[in-house]
């Protein structure tokens, strides 16, 4: 028998329930509880993918999330999703997964000839080939790389659910990272001090090593019984910690099981964000690959992964391995393999007979000291490998798996991003890195200690000190099952490389030999992040986990310096691969941004508008489904011939008031407010600081120190923040209260000649005569008898009252409204038609307040006060600001009237098309002047006014002679709106 | 108005909504002015109950008031006569909706969106803070009942429909009108 197959009961697969899915087309069988590698090993797949570059058959290496080459595409309701590690997903029923980057089949594989093509395709080959002709690179060898190279495929959006994924906020005292020995001994300590702790442990169990080892059985259990007692700890498994962002904020990955996932909707991810006063880190030492030819043979898999698919899955590696290790823990694979009837063919150790050999040994297990591997025979999987020592002839051994470790390197990174420093630690030839201590600690294997018992002590005492850092009172030492005595080791002898000819990879997932990292050296790419971007080594899903450190060393070789003094590359968030549908968690589709709706939406609704997206508003653009201009222009002539209705509540409302309440509104505007008589409102105009327009608005005075200021709907939010920056930072003398009231009233534009009789029905208590209440008129009335506020203002050219009540109220009134305006056939009017009216009449809005115009752009420089200081006054006074050739306001009419325009048309003349004068910024067919009318700025707009132009569309192929006139095409008197 | 042993019960709040804010240099105006009118003024993040409303302040100067709902305006109204210029005072009724949560999943619910720590020890009775949720800003309180939530008015459906779809897996109720006096009495028993 060879080959991996299930020989036994593992701690995380149930017996009694076996579960059906399919590999590359394969029906295949394996347990509740098994990942996908565990249940393809059980059923004596070795080969499960093909490397990046090369094509080379790639197998199962690990058995975590630092998985390189055990990749599938998984193919489920809603597509194709790629680079899934087999290694941590779940087997579930009907689950089907395909393999990567072959074609046709994953037996034979086309592109394995890059294989053999090899020397020719070394690290960075395509900066240096393909440079000829320059023309190809985009059109041929790129797309052909980039087809050749790869992993997955992604062919459908991936979780087209409800509800893909969503972000939870966490806090703790205490975040502990990891729930090996030492996690879960400083989780105890912690909470018994009274702490709230949060556990996270990316396995599906807690335990880390512990469930590795039957010894410590009885102890882990324990500890999770206590652990489970304390109210202020939670544990989280399958919850892996991603990155360290300061300030006690980490971020972390947490994959629902099966019933969690069934009870929020079929959820897969959870983002969790963590705050945190102190962390600890107890996150373990990743297993290291050695460097060898051969060494991504399928069946070559690292020692603990072997050990942990034996414990866990029942699952052996291999029915006859060959061991190639350099220290004194990977024997416990071969002792457990030998223990449950594995034929373990020998252990391959460069070091001389240790404590650990010598065990193996009276096991019955063949040990070769002071040996290497120096290649291994077989293709598709190991079939033997032969061994070297010095002063012996080589032999070769016959075997199914090759079981290797070349050490362990504490996982650095959410350390390192704290900003803790690497230090080098010659006994376990390996880096580690402790936070600062204001940030946390790190205890156990990621501390570099080695053995169970060992990491637990240390982590109890990290807990203790963690504690009374915050605090707290140290709880008394834990009772329960004494944890196992560690065993002695002998130390482990560094070996990184075994150097033989082939391909000896240090990162298998992007395919990057040992020749490679020397190739980066001779080329200068001596720094190690400058090697790692030449190379691509430790990129990529697995971030080199298991031999970033192998290629540093192999780096410090070739520069002949030690490895401390080369370092290992610096890691950034994320540890591990994270959906992009978790980082978005649930504001994606409906809750994609927040929709503000009108107090009278639902009315707007039933009405049969046609909303549009304004910001967040959403706003009845016109009372029609239709496309056409016709109903747009039915609104707007009832205005203009009678009388029409409006909501105008998305206007932003700022209430001002204070003993300095007309001082600061005098320097926010550029024009005078605090000459403003109490009942009355001024147009008014902001600068920016750079002197270019901001916002306009009317402002209203409803006491001696109260006024109602009002912005445009686009700048509402923007304005309230320059108001309160400006109060806050610069007027800090004055004072002045603001509040936005933007939500507190509905406010209706009845507008048309009609006005004043529908207005006077639902305002009985006003007189709304010319005499009593004039054009800017403010006053406070009984509204359909609602206290609200009455406007005499106009943004449409006509006679026109606004009215302002609670919101809560606005139904009552809006209909009191329409019943008033009903023997007038009056009409609501939408955006669409509002736009026609202002256009009609040169009002501007945010179309011209781009952002881009000055004042004296849009004809507005007699309003900038002569005297006392505003924002934007120095900057606006320069002469650029006040160019005869800048862009001016002007309004715009096809010559033949039939023609219509467009926004966006570019002025140009007759005899010099190319070169654009200006631009259409607001145009519309009109109700009261024939044809379309519009607003353009035009470079020396006014000088212009009476000439001819063209107005041009080259995308639609228009273009139009046109009248440049005034922008105020009607009434310019303004006898409409003081009628 | 009791609160649900399992899962969230989301209940609107209505109730009139006052502002008050004091003028730099009359801040013991206000002080004296609520004194007359029976409130007493919480410190910033800070809620009391009394005979009057709720009161609660998350920006240091000023007040939320909430009281039982009367006429448009008029809570308002009352307050700026008495106040005769001694403070800003904004009536926010139609600009806020209120929302009471109540249960013992309404923190685990609210983590989905609340960055705030609601943990009781951390947030505990009579606590109020402002945040956003969903885009949205929110002002939270915890009062003896459950957890008093105020948003803008016209963003508040996007909210109540969010808070709805998120306290589903944990059992969701939906409750009639919870009224201020039924809080105020609660809240200081």
């Amino acid at each position: 028998m060879r080959g991996p197959a299930r020989i036994g009961q593992g701690l995380l697969t149930d017996p009694t329930r076996r579960i059906g899915f399919q590999f590359d087309g394969a029906a295949l069988e394996g347990l509740a509880g098994d990942t996908l590698a565990s249940a393809l090993l059980a059923n004596g797949r070795r080969l499960v993918g093909r490397s990046f570059k090369y094509h080379r058959p790639r197998g199962i290496v690990t058995a975590g999330s630092e998985e390189p080459c055990a990749l599938v595409d998984v193919i489920g309701a809603a597509g194709r999703e790629p680079n899934r590690l087999a290694t941590t997903l779940p087997v579930s029923e009907g689950l089907v997964a395909v393999s990567q980057n072959r074609w046709p089949s994953l037996n034979l594989d086309v592109l394995s000839l890059n294989d053999l093509l090899g020397r020719f395709l070394p690290a960075g080959f395509y900066y240096k080939t393909f440079m000829a002709p320059g023309w190809a690179w985009e059109r041929i060898y790129e797309p052909l790389i980039r087809r050749a190279a790869g992993l997955g495929k992604l062919e459908a959006i991936v979780g087209d659910h409800a509800a893909p994924a969503e972000i939870v906020h966490d806090h703790a005292d205490v975040l502990v990272v990891g729930a090996g020995s030492a996690g879960l001994a400083a989780a105890e300590v912690l909470g018994s001090a009274g702490l709230r702790v949060l556990l996270a442990e990316q396995d599906v169990a807690l335990g880390g090593g512990t469930l590795l080892d039957p010894r410590w059985s009885a102890w882990r259990e324990e500890t999770c019984r206590r652990l489970a007692a304390l109210p202020a700890v939670r544990c989280l498994v399958r919850t892996a910690v991603l990155g360290a962002y300061g300030h006690g904020v980490f971020g972390a990955l947490e994959t629902l099981g099966p019933r969690e996932s069934a009870r929020f909707g079929g959820l897969r991810e959870r983002l969790r964000i963590v705050r945190a006063r102190r962390v600890l880190l107890a996150c373990g030492a990743p297993e290291r690959l050695i460097a060898f030819p051969g060494n991504d043979v399928p069946g070559v898999m690292l020692a603990g992964a072997a050990l942990r698919f034996l414990r866990c899955y029942g699952v052996a590696a291999g029915r006859h391995p060959v061991l190639f290790v350099n220290n004194d823990e990977a024997y416990e694979t071969a002792l457990a393999l030998a223990d449950a009837g594995v034929r373990v063919a020998a252990v391959i150790d460069p070091r001389p007979i240790g404590l650990a050999a010598a065990r193996a040994q009276a096991a019955g297990i063949g040990v070769l000291a002071g040996a290497c591997v120096t290649r291994v025979f077989g293709r598709r999987g190991v079939r033997r490998v032969r061994v070297a020592a010095p002063g012996a002839a080589d032999r070769i051994i016959d075997a199914d798996a090759l079981l290797i470790s070349g050490g362990y390197t504490p996982a650095t990174s959410l350390a390192s991003q704290l900003g803790g420093r690497l230090e080098w630690q010659e006994g376990i030839a390996a880096f580690t890195a402790d936070p600062p201590p204001a940030a946390g600690r790190s205890a156990g294997a990621a501390r570099g200690l080695c053995g169970l018992a060992t990491a637990a002590e240390n982590g109890a005492r990290a807990g203790r000190a963690l504690a009374a850092e915050l605090g707290c009172a140290l709880p008394p030492l834990a009772s329960g099952s004494a944890p196992p005595p560690d065993r002695n080791a002998t130390p482990l002898v560094p070996l990184w490389e075994v150097r033989s000819p082939g391909k000896a990879f240090v990162d298998l997932q992007n395919d990057v030999t040992a020749e490679d990292v020397r190739l980066a050296c001779r080329e200068g790419y001596e720094h190690i992040e400058h090697m790692k971007r030449f190379t691509t080594c430790s990129m990529a899903t697995d971030q080199g986990r298991i031999g970033g450190l192998v290629a540093g060393a192999v780096l410090a070789a070739a520069l002949g310096k030690p490895l401390a003094e080369v370092g290992q590359v610096k890691p950034r968030p994320f540890a591990e691969p994270v959906p992009f549908a978790a980082l978005a968690g649930g504001e994606v589709r409906g809750h994609y941004k927040p929709r503000r709706r009108l107090p009278l939406h639902e009315w707007h609704e039933r009405s049969g508008a046609t909303f549009v997206n304004t910001g967040l508003w959403l706003r009845p653009l016109v009372y029609s489904r239709a496309s056409s201009w016709e109903p747009v222009l039915e609104e707007a002539r009832a205005v203009r011939r009678s009388v029409g209705i409006t909501d105008v509540s998305t206007l932003g409302k700022i209430d001002v008031q204070g003993p300095d309440a007309a001082r600061f509104l005098d320097f926010i505007y550029a024009n005078t407010f605090s000459t403003l008589a109490v009942g009355r409102a001024r147009y008014g105009i902001m600068l920016r600081e750079d002197g270019m327009l901001f916002d306009d608005g009317t402002t209203s005075r409803l006491g001696s120190s109260h006024f109602l200021l009002t912005t445009t709907t686009a700048n509402s939010a923007a304005a309230l923040e320059h108001l309160e920056f400006h109060l806050q930072a610069v007027c800090r003398d004055l004072d002045v209260v603001l509040t936005d009231v933007c939500d507190q009233w509905a406010q209706f534009a009845i507008a048309g000649p009609r006005a004043r009789e529908v207005a006077a029905a639902v305002i009985p208590g006003l007189d709304l005569s010319n005499n009593a209440f004039p054009f800017m008129a403010v006053a406070e009335a009984k509204i359909a008898g609602i206290s609200g506020r009455v406007f005499r203002i106009s943004f449409s050219g006509e006679l026109a009252y606004e009215l302002a009540v609670p919101a809560a109220a606005a139904p009552t009134v809006w209909q009191a409204a329409l019943e008033a305006g009903r023997p007038f056939a009056i009409r609501p009017y939408g955006l669409d038609a509002l736009n026609t009216l202002r256009i009609e009449k040169g009002h501007v809005t945010t179309a011209e307040l781009n952002g881009n115009t000055s004042a004296d752009d849009l004809g507005f420089q007699r309003m900038l006060k002569k005297s006392g200081d505003f924002i934007g006054r120095t900057l606006a006074a320069r002469p650029a600001l006040t160019a005869p050739d800048r862009l001016q306001l002007v309004g715009v009419r096809p010559v033949d009237r039939a023609q219509r325009l467009r926004n966006g048309m570019q002025l140009v003349a007759p005899e010099a098309r190319s070169s654009s004068l200006g631009y259409i910024t607001s145009s519309t067919p009109s109700v009261e002047l024939e044809g379309w009318v519009g607003l353009a700025l035009l470079a020396g707009g006014r000088a212009r006014i009476g000439t001819r132009l063209v107005g041009t569309s080259p995308i639609h192929a228009e273009s139009t002679e046109l009248e440049i006139v005034s922008p105020h095409m009607l009434d310019p008197e303004n006898t409409r709106v003081r009628a | 108005m009791s609160a649900p042993e399992t899962g969230i019960a989301l209940a609107p709040c209505p109730a009139d909504l006052v502002e008050l804010v004091a003028f730099r240099e009359r801040a013991g105006d206000l002080g004296q002015l609520a004194a007359e009118r029976g409130v007493r003024l919480p410190g910033p993040g800070e809620l009391v109950a009394g005979p009057e409303g709720l009161t609660l302040s998350v920006r240091p100067g000023r007040w939320l008031l909430l009281s039982r709902p009367v006429a448009a305006g008029e809570s308002a109204r009352r307050w700026a006569e008495a106040s005769r210029g001694r403070c800003a005072v904004a009536d926010l009724s139609s600009a806020v909706a209120a929302f009471l949560l109540r249960g013992p999943a309404v923190g685990e619910m609210l983590a989905r969106a609340c960055r705030l720590d609601l943990e009781p020890r951390a947030f505990p009775v009579g606590r109020a803070a402002a945040t956003i949720m969903v885009q949205v800003p929110a002002i939270l309180a915890r009062l003896t009942p459950g957890m008093l939530l105020l948003t803008p008015a016209t963003t508040a459906l996007h909210l109540r429909e969010w808070l709805v779809q998120a306290s589903r897996p944990f059992g969701l109720a939906l409750a009639s009108d919870a009224t201020v006096s039924e809080l105020c009495k609660e809240s200081s028993t």
